[in-house]
């Protein structure tokens, strides 16, 4: 008798698992945007909003648990995918011509890869704070950590700033094709829908790179102040 | 019209192949692509060299022999056909063109241009059926089937298994191939009682065959010579879930009719 678990061993039951842990990231990923949209608040909402998360250190660790967990399994599984997909075809074409496979979906593992990068890198920098330990657990005037000045501080050097906007590239091509792969890996086309599903890739690439970059510029440029 | 053509030439499966330049003079712009490379032949025939293989049949688009990637697309630069129906007048005068087969771990090379394609057959055979009992001739209209659903089973039933969507996928994935198999099967009511193992049974010979993963390009689409869409691949990952919900305890291999003949 075979288990359900065998379902998912498969190249088309991976790819379920892969969209689905991708879809979870995702919604992190929104959240978390919008989240860090407060910098344009002001000190005293983001360093508050910071604080509410803290106050739940059971529901935050689950949730960076979860999170760990998911993005372990995403790049686990598109390993092994990627290595199978390069077994497929030993011997590559000479001449090749794309009709109309996207640039971003023809770079998911390098753009992923980019991500992958990026993601260590800003985990030691804004949340471990090994890269930059000079502004880490510092107050503000209503005692909680300094979020606000932490991320100021961050953005007014231009080797970072260039750094998190190569990593934003990195998030929108990414995204620019993920989305939509997976609504179409979990089976989900209906004539009425499919312009929706297409255009839904996009459309939060674009939504989540905008917003991240509006933040690190607004900080570069010196709109936002500290 | 003159053409300089650049061919992938292979002596056998084991060998190793290179491409060989060869000039193709006297071509009629109304001569089809195939009958261009008969052209070619002819000469090389007449100068006692061993002529190009290539594979055709039926060069009326409707058999899946003919499989040449053409300036790096499958079937050559018009969509919606295969290399048989593709015309000199398409290429400028004077054009460089590259022929090479498709290029697959499941479709191993057997000579020049000629690629194994049985790895399709053995999918077909894992589940692409109806178990049919034998007897008289089944009434006119007892099965009724809706306009609608008769009309996208066809569009999917289209598929000749000329292998391009293997042949233009990056990961050299048959997920359209079997995508319409079983889109086909499963959308009408003959193929429904077997749905369930015939999805998994399928997908397991794909990737048995050694096939890739489908990365949702659609460039497969765009290639295929009867316009097959990429729906039915959700359709397929739709009916691969349902088999996962529905019956998950079902053996993938059902006792297939056809197994002397593997």
């Amino acid at each position: 008798m075979a288990r359900p678990s065998n379902h998912f061993q498969s190249s088309v039951g991976s790819k379920v698992v892969m969209a689905l842990s991708g879809l979870g990231l995702v919604i992190y990923v929104i959240f978390h945007m919008l989240g860090n949209l407060q910098v344009f608040e002001g000190a005293h909402a983001l360093n508050g909003y910071a604080a509410f998360l803290r106050d739940m250190p059971i529901l935050l660790w689950t949730a960076r648990i979860g999170l760990l967990n998911l993005a372990a399994l995403h790049i686990i599984l598109a390993i092994r995918l990627t290595l199978r997909n390069h077994r497929a075809r030993p011997v590559a074409y000479t001449v090749r011509e794309y009709r109309q496979a996207s640039f971003a979906s023809r770079t998911m593992a390098a753009s992923g890869l980019v991500l992958l990068l990026f993601l260590i890198f800003h985990l030691l920098h804004l949340t471990a704070g090994v890269i930059d330990p000079s502004s880490v657990d510092r107050l503000d005037t209503e005692g909680h950590r300094d979020v606000y000045g932490k991320v100021v501080h961050a953005f007014q050097n231009p080797f970072i700033v260039a750094l998190y906007l190569a990593g934003q590239l990195g998030l929108g091509l990414h995204l620019n094709h993920a989305v939509t792969s997976s609504l179409q890996t979990l089976g989900l086309e209906h004539a009425a829908f499919n312009r929706l599903f297409k255009a839904a890739g996009p459309a939060i690439a674009l939504v989540v790179v905008l917003g991240n970059v509006a933040i690190i510029l607004a900080i570069f440029l010196g709109i936002v102040r500290g | 019209m003159k053409f300089t053509l650049n061919i992938w030439r292979q002596k056998g499966s084991d060998e190793r192949g290179r491409f060989v330049t060869y000039e193709a003079h006297d071509v009629s712009s109304g001569m089809s692509f195939l009958e261009m490379l008969d052209g070619v032949n002819q000469r090389l025939i007449v100068k006692g060299e061993e002529p190009v293989a290539f594979e055709q049949d039926c060069r009326e688009g409707i058999c899946g022999s003919c499989s040449l990637v053409i300036n790096g697309i499958p079937h050559g630069p018009d969509r919606g056909i295969t290399t048989c129906q593709l015309y000199m007048r398409r290429f400028p005068d004077g054009a460089v063109i590259t022929i090479e087969p498709w290029r697959a771990r499941a479709f191993p090379i057997i000579k020049d241009l000629v690629v194994d394609r049985r790895a399709l057959d053995r999918i077909m055979q894992a589940g692409g059926y109806v178990s049919v009992p034998t007897g008289g001739a089944v009434d006119g209209n007892v099965l009724l089937i809706s306009k609608d659903q008769a009309e996208t089973a066809m569009d999917a039933a289209s598929c000749i298994g000329c292998g391009a969507c293997v042949a233009a996928c990056k990961n050299a994935s048959a997920m359209l191939f079997v995508a319409a198999k079983v889109s086909h099967l499963a959308l009408l009511p003959q193929g429904k009682p077997e749905r369930t193992s015939r999805v998994k049974a399928m997908l397991e010979a794909m990737d048995r065959e050694g096939f890739g993963s489908c990365g949702n390009q659609n460039e497969c689409e765009a290639v295929c010579p009867k316009r097959i869409s990429v729906c039915f691949i959700a359709t397929l990952n739709r009916e691969y879930l349902r088999a996962g919900v529905v019956e998950p305890g079902l053996p993938a291999e059902p006792e297939s009719p056809h197994a002397e003949s593997v």
